[in-house]
């Protein structure tokens, strides 16, 4: 080093261009949230707060900026816990006994394998078939099944009721209702083999539907004429969110008893089934009248 | 950034090994001492005037011409001119090799301009010389030997600067060149001890740089 390059090194460092970077700008301050967030009273419409007295969709939720407030996302963590609590629910084994169901089990060897082999819930046990062959009545008009499906809470809860209404329906309208039968680890095919078994004219599946948000406790019906192995979803008719804040038990059953006796009088299910004829019975079935707001079950409370 | 280095670009170094006598008296040369002639064209002169008198202190070599050339490097006649030819004459070939060889040294780690501005629009050659050789301290009329702050800048930020050198330390103005020079320059040469000379250049360099931050002291 030279003596100018040592005396330009020096004025350099003391002038601050030493640095090969220029030097950062300053971070602006940033104000620390405040301890609680809940929206303002600005953010909630009445308009939307009205409406949501009237249904139990998501509305008049408010927000904060651009999120939501801290009571609906744990309403919202809540409700996902139930539906996983649901799908994770296991029918239990002396279930059915204790109910004087006919207890029939599908080739799923256990819960874990029920959630990933929908192959297996869909075709009888060994042990069922000979269990359904020296037990059941044969042959019948129609065989309602009960059966535990996506969930079990479902199917202990209100599918009993479903049963009853719905069984009580057929024999109503004098058809022949085989014994009632509880399915464990079924899926919704498995009403074919069972129909086939026992000769039924319609075979009907009660099962607990596919959770959503805050309904663990939702039940479908699939009906199907002249149950067969091999029978697709397009030979089947439907009915879902049978719970007390959907469809409840009773207007469902004859809804299904309707659906039942179209099945009958056309010799066909499913997409070839005409229902033009029967809009306004099915409606009436599903109760067209006056019906109290259902209202979104509060899972948390927080004092404002 | 400011005080980055700008080096020197040495555009050509020639040598003639035997000069004619003509050619050595009109380069100021002496043909009773000198035969051979080592010619080096540069881009900054101010740093070649420093590199030919270090030159003297590394061979018996003597700067017979040295000359800047008008308007400077930015409009020099080829592309080999540059802004400055210099010329050492010795006794023979390897005496100006030696010469040579030490000029190309200090210009190539030593004396350069440095920029005084963010944007490099301003140059200043803030150089300290601990020891003149035999070229400068005749320029300079200093004994040989002693120290000299070698000052350059553009005509108003030189003044000021030269202002605050001599009034940073105990220095004497051995020659000013007001501006125009030939390359639109203006320059000192303060001569006093090392560390008088080091302060002085020091001051120089900062008052320039200061100038070019306000020019209009706002």
């Amino acid at each position: 080093m030279s003596v100018t390059t040592t005396l330009i090194e020096v004025l350099r460092a003391r002038l601050g261009a030493a640095d090969p970077l220029p030097p950062a700008p300053a971070l602006p301050t940033i104000e620390a949230p405040p301890a609680r967030v809940f929206p303002s009273p600005r953010t909630r419409g009445r308009f939307a707060e009205e409406a949501s007295t009237h249904t139990t969709a998501l509305l008049g939720i408010g927000h904060v900026g651009t999120r939501y407030a801290t009571d609906v996302v744990l309403q919202f963590q809540a409700e996902l816990a139930v539906a996983h609590e649901a799908v994770e629910a296991v029918l239990p084994d002396d279930w059915a006994e204790a109910q004087k169901l006919l207890p029939l089990r599908s080739q799923v060897q256990d819960h874990h394998q029920f959630l990933l082999r929908p192959d297996l819930g869909r075709r009888l046990h060994p042990d069922s078939v000979q269990l359904l062959r020296q037990k059941a009545a044969r042959p019948v008009d129609v065989q309602p099944i009960l059966a535990d499906g996506l969930s079990a809470v479902a199917c202990m809860g209100s599918g009993l009721a479903l049963l009853g209404s719905f069984t009580r329906e057929c024999e109503a309208r004098g058809w022949k209702v085989g014994t009632p039968i509880c399915a464990k680890f079924a899926r919704v095919w498995l009403e074919d083999e069972i129909g086939e078994e026992v000769g039924a004219k319609i075979a009907a599946i009660l099962l607990g539907e596919r959770p959503g948000l805050g309904t663990g406790d939702g039940l479908s019906a699939y009906l199907v004429f002249e149950p067969r192995v091999g029978k697709t979803d397009g030979d089947r008719n439907m009915m879902s969110n049978i719970h007390a804040r959907g469809t409840p038990p009773e207007q469902a059953a004859k809804r299904l008893a309707l659906l039942a006796g179209a099945m009958m009088a056309q010799r066909t299910s499913g997409v070839r089934l005409d229902l033009s004829a029967l809009r306004a019975e099915l409606g009436e079935a599903a109760g067209t009248g006056y019906r109290a707001p259902q209202r979104r079950e509060r899972l948390v409370e927080i004092a404002p | 950034m400011i005080l980055e280095p700008i080096p020197p670009k040495i555009l050509a170094v020639r040598r003639i090994h035997a000069a004619h006598a003509s050619v050595l008296a009109s380069y100021g040369a002496d043909p009773e001492r000198h035969t051979a002639l080592g010619l080096v064209t540069c881009d900054q002169d101010d740093p070649t005037y420093v590199a030919l008198d270090e030159a003297t202190k590394h061979a018996p070599v003597d700067v017979v011409f040295a000359r800047s050339f008008y308007a400077g490097a930015a409009h020099a006649s080829g592309r080999l001119s540059g802004e400055i030819l210099g010329v050492l004459a010795g006794a023979g070939p390897d005496e100006v090799e030696e010469g040579l060889r030490a000029l190309i040294r200090c210009l190539e780690h030593d004396a350069r301009f440095y920029r005084a501005d963010e944007r490099g629009e301003i140059a200043v050659f803030p150089h300290v010389i601990s020891s003149l050789g035999t070229y400068l301290s005749r320029e300079a009329g200093l004994p040989q030997g002693s120290s000299m702050a070698y000052l350059v800048a553009p005509p108003i930020e030189a003044t000021i600067g030269m202002d605050a050198a001599l009034k940073a330390a105990a220095v004497t103005a051995a020659r000013v060149f007001p501006p125009p020079t030939e390359t639109n320059f203006a320059a000192a040469w303060l001569a006093g001890e090392l560390d008088a000379c080091k302060a002085a250049a020091t001051a120089f360099a900062e008052a320039v740089v200061e100038v070019g931050r306000r020019p209009r002291e706002r």
